[in-house]
């Protein structure tokens, strides 16, 4: 029986209801394993990794765990957010007019430069660092990925952008939930924006930006775990995800209902699963997924199941034969 | 009297700031093209067995390969390693420097600290493996080639929208073939007023084969956009700029290029051994010590 039909979306209790199962799955899951797990935050790219291959997640260990920091690699989209709503800000004052589109690279380097604030949260503080240093090239590396980011989410969306737009993770914070009687676990999600109002209505989507992907088989599953984590995190679940695509321009709509929802708390769950049998045992190659990411697996000499993938008859790349 | 074609990026970029004039039947073309081109995708993918989990990955590399030599179509991905692919880099590197930072002189040095902020170490690693003679042999080379290219470099306006390493791809046959890859520099195109312009940076010596990788990626970026690119320039370091017009022509020649390379992707995939093409590129080739025809080739060519 589904609730989340499109007639009578229940987006409160839908994602009420959600809550509880993924925070007693937690329980049950941590309940079962060793102390000391410590603390598991959930994102996207844990869950990714789950997803591809559990025991090339566990691994990782903690370095690869948690954030790596901010570099031009991981600051692209949140400068071009924190950028475009800046912008947005500064051309939506009365008497503004019309706002022509915004120019990404400029865009991007006003906002830049307006970092100063040494102490500042997030990747504010980080730009205001390097610009601090003087790292002139680490500062053009930031402006190339985020004006790039920009660029490519105006295509896809359009200009102007949709009235009822409003840009997450902008520098605002990032919502997060942390599950009631379950220590030390919390999940959050990476959207990049929303499309109408989040309200007990629930008539808002999700909209998550990829300005470039191989794995188009993990864009499914990329709106699954976003639309579970939104709902979490929100305490309101959406009606759909929206994933764009800036390198194709493409658009896939994920309508969510109740088994998108269990999906995505499934992949949450799995996350923090994972990291009790890394404490109980750590990386294990019998739980080994051959696939592409053996390539760069740091433990692919290790795995047994990685090595026979990597070297086995047959084996593609990129759909051609390995030097035949 | 008709004004001169244009010549150089800066000429191109002055000359196309008006309104986009898209030819009437442009957007028909395109999905022309679509269609054939996904047409001939599901045939390879029939043949291939190719699927959206397990697609046939074209590059412009791949493309290029496939169609010279399919043997090299096969060889494991070239080393990063060379004098002559850490110079190609550099030289692009500064080309998109000085695109970035307009007002700071795009130096070598300041290509390499660029390419080392994007993640990629391995010039800066290659240099300093070098003995002190051969590497300032090296940057005193690329000096010369980054100096060609950016000496006419122009000052680009915010208006064009410059982008570096702009990703563009095709999912075919509902993504059993992608095609894909990254512009060098982008410039206008949607949602802008102005026309889409790409540029190709080459560090070696103009030959060409060249025009081929810029001509794949204005059909992408036509796919991708619904609308053709004005032109593709191609800036070489040695001071050549070939700038191509888009005509619809060129556009149907690149479509076919992408289906013979799918066709001939195909027939490797279920088992058809390799031809071997010898060619100059033979002395370049990582697989060249185990290739007869290539080895044969090397050995009769006369020295230049």
């Amino acid at each position: 029986m589904t609730s989340a039909t499109r007639g009578g979306w229940d987006a409160v209790g839908t994602a009420d209801r959600l809550r509880r199962r993924v925070a007693d799955e937690l329980g049950a899951v941590l309940a079962a394993g060793p102390v000391g797990v410590g603390r598991v935050h959930v994102g996207w790219v844990a869950a990714r990794d789950v997803a591809g291959c559990a025991a090339r997640y566990r691994g990782q260990g903690e370095d690869g765990w948690g954030f790596p920091g901010w570099s031009p690699a991981t600051a692209a989209g949140a400068v071009a957010r924190a950028a475009l709503l800046a912008y947005l800000d500064d051309h939506e004052r009365p008497g503004s007019g019309a706002a022509p589109p915004p120019a990404p690279l400029g865009t991007v380097r006003q906002w830049m430069r307006s970092c100063r604030d040494l102490s500042a949260d997030g990747v504010a503080g980080w730009v205001a660092e390097r610009r601090d240093d003087g790292d002139a090239a680490v500062l053009a590396a930031t402006a190339a990925g985020a004006s790039r980011w920009l660029a490519g989410f105006l295509r896809v969306m359009g200009w102007p952008l949709p009235a009822d737009l409003g840009l997450l993770n902008a520098g605002q914070g990032t919502l997060t939930w942390r599950p009631a009687g379950v220590a030390g676990v919390s999940v959050s999600g990476g959207a990049d924006a929303r499309l109408g109002r989040v309200s007990g209505a629930g008539r808002f989507s999700l909209v998550v930006h990829r300005p470039a992907g191989g794995d188009d088989g993990a864009v499914e599953v990329r709106a699954t775990f976003e639309a579970a984590a939104g709902a979490l995190a929100r305490g309101i679940a959406p009606e759909a995800v929206l994933v764009t695509a800036g390198d194709t321009g493409e658009r896939l709509r994920l309508a969510v209902d109740d088994d998108v929802l269990a999906a995505g708390g499934g992949l949450v769950v799995d996350v923090v699963r994972q990291r009790v049998i890394a404490t109980e045992r750590g990386f294990d190659p019998a739980d080994a997924t051959p696939g592409a990411a053996c390539r760069h697996c740091e433990r692919a000499l290790e795995c047994p199941p990685g090595q026979a993938w990597l070297h086995g008859p047959g084996h593609a790349r990129g759909g051609l034969p390995v030097g035949a | 009297m008709a004004d001169p074609p244009p010549r150089t990026l800066a000429d191109v970029l002055a000359g196309a700031v008006g309104p986009v004039a898209v030819p009437a039947d442009d957007a028909e073309q395109i999905d022309h093209l679509r269609l054939r081109l996904d047409e001939a995708a599901r045939a390879a993918a029939a043949v291939a067995g190719w699927t959206p989990d397990a697609p046939l990955r074209l590059t412009k590399g791949v493309v290029t390969w496939l169609l010279r030599c399919p043997r090299r179509a096969l060889a494991p991905p070239e080393s990063s390693g060379s004098d002559d692919v850490v110079a190609g880099l550099i030289v692009d590197a500064a080309a998109k420097v000085a695109t970035l930072v307009p007002q700071r002189a795009a130096t070598v040095e300041a290509a390499v600290a660029f390419l080392v902020a994007t993640g990629d170490e391995g010039v800066a690693d290659h240099l300093a493996s070098l003995a002190p003679a051969a590497r300032a042999a090296l940057l005193a080379d690329v000096g010369t080639r980054v100096a060609q290219l950016t000496s006419g470099w122009p000052a680009v306006e915010p208006d064009w929208w410059p982008r570096v390493e702009e990703p563009v791809r095709a999912r075919l046959a509902d993504g059993a073939v992608t095609v894909g890859g990254r512009v060098d520099l982008a410039f206008g195109g949607p949602p802008t007023s102005r026309p889409a312009v790409l540029v190709e940076v080459k560090g070696g010596r103009w030959y060409d084969g060249m025009r081929a990788d810029a001509h794949l990626y204005a059909i992408l970026v036509a796919l991708r956009d619904g609308r053709s690119p004005s032109a593709a320039v191609t800036v070489v370091a040695d001071g050549t700029t070939q700038v191509e017009p888009i005509r619809p022509a060129l556009l149907a020649h690149a479509a076919e290029r992408l289906d013979e390379a799918m066709q001939v992707a195909a027939a490797l995939a279920v088992g058809e051994a390799p031809a071997a093409r010898p060619g100059p590129y033979c002395d370049h080739c990582p697989v060249r010590a185990d290739c007869p025809a290539g080895t044969s080739w090397r050995a009769t060519k006369v020295p230049a």
